[in-house]
């Protein structure tokens, strides 16, 4: 797998800083499963983090804070790596994170001709949904102008447009007011995590896909 | 930010994984106090940028450093180094808490670390040992201006903390981005590409 399509660095390192949304973090986490250079962008910048942190100016602790947790210690059972939780309904879909798969999900309906999406629940509110997209070998979308910034994985298959070729592993920021056709080049159905910030509303790419239903 | 020789630094890293290690394996409680003693007035600065008050920074700070000490066990020297190491610790810590305000009175917990955890995928990662990844962020950081430093600190806290620091430099919050945006371009320059 070889992929061309990164996020930009200034996602990567709001990632490793933990400032993401959960919608927007799990769309960095999906495409790291794939991409060994983001995952080593994303180690080197924890280690910056490190190095803000241990060179931040100390801020006096309260009177007590040391004995304070101190006799605390013995109370504390030693931590070990969590159990895997319930699988969800993503336990088959390839290239999810480990803790994506374990989401609840909802099944896949129609929203348009050889498109349909599956809903993906995140257990904390978020201003940003994330859901599966499946679209048929051949399908072509108008994307139009939309509020706020869309987020696409590619899992499996590929599409094309003005942009480039994405395929798997391949990452695909859509922000602003592009105006371009995407277009399934895949014999396969071509499967995509997205992020998308917002209302499943007439814009982004809900609305790029309504768009032909509603010109008929 | 960093101001040790790079050998001062790299004997700093070991010193903080040793202390790590010995409350890993030996519950041992005086190295437990120097991290303390370290980290938790820096995790306390860290939480009061992020917006907490000065009371729960504090408590914030302790509430770190139990996790050190409970999740000692689960340190890997061969895959972090120990400042990142507790780094993450506080940022998941500050991912919790905020939701923790967002969800106030539903009573269910979602743990932070898996959501970091990343699966090696098909392609390994690139290999390069903890202590490498180290000191080349080290040095790469020794090679920016004071100034550039300070602004690095900023893409770790939120445009809040972006307005704050403006308003105390005295100039224009588009003026500190713009710097910020200097300092990374900058910094990834220098880090080079690490595979
Ligand atoms: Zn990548």
């Amino acid at each position: 797998m070889t992929i061309h399509h990164h996020p930009p660095e200034e996602l990567l390192t709001a990632f490793a800083a933990g400032l993401l949304d959960l919608g927007q973090h799990v769309a960095i986490a999906t495409h790291l499963v794939g991409c060994a250079r983001c995952r080593d962008a994303v180690r080197a910048m924890e280690h910056v983090g490190g190095a803000v942190l241990a060179g931040l100016l100390p801020t006096a602790m309260s009177g007590g804070a040391l004995a304070s947790v101190e006799a605390g210690l013995d109370r504390l059972v030693a931590a070990t790596t969590s159990p895997p939780r319930r699988a969800a309904g993503l336990a088959d879909v390839p290239g999810l994170p480990q803790f994506v798969r374990e989401y609840p999900a909802g099944p896949w309906r129609w929203i348009a001709p050889k498109v349909h999406l599956r809903p993906i629940q995140l257990p904390e509110a978020s201003s940003t949904r994330v859901f599966l997209l499946k679209s048929r070998s051949g399908t072509k979308m108008i994307e139009h102008t939309h509020t706020g910034f869309e987020m696409s994985c590619v899992l499996s298959g590929s599409f094309v447009h003005a942009g480039g070729h994405f395929g798997p592993g391949d990452f695909d920021l859509g922000e602003g007011d592009d105006d371009h056709e995407i277009m399934i080049d895949s014999q396969d159905d071509c499967i995509c995590l997205i992020a998308m910030q917002g209302d499943l509303k007439l814009n982004g790419m809900i609305g790029r896909l309504l768009q032909p239903l509603i010109r008929m | 930010m960093v101001n040790e020789t790079p050998n001062g630094a790299t004997s700093d890293a070991a010193r903080w994984a040793a202390l790590i290690e010995a409350v890993a394996t030996r519950r041992d409680r005086e190295a437990f106090a120097t991290l303390f003693e370290h980290f938790a007035p820096r995790i306390k600065t860290f939480m009061r940028r992020s917006g907490a008050s000065e009371q729960s920074a504090d408590e914030f700070a302790q509430e770190a450093l139990l996790a050190v000490w409970s999740k000692a066990g689960l340190f890997d020297p061969a895959s972090v180094g120990a400042t990142a190491w507790i780094f993450t610790i506080a940022r998941n810590l500050r991912i919790d808490v905020l939701r923790r305000e967002k969800r106030a009175g539903r009573d269910y917990t979602v743990e932070i670390d898996p959501e970091f955890h990343v699966d090696e995928g098909p392609l390994p990662d690139a290999g390069l040992a903890v202590s490498q990844v180290e000191s080349r962020v080290r040095n790469a950081l020794t090679h920016l201006s004071e100034d550039q430093q300070r602004v690095i600190e900023l893409s770790f806290f939120d445009e809040k903390a972006h307005a704050e620091i403006a308003q105390t430099l005295q100039i224009p919050l588009g003026t500190v981005k713009s710097r910020l945006r200097l300092a990374m371009n900058r910094l990834r320059g220098l880090l080079g590409d690490l595979s």
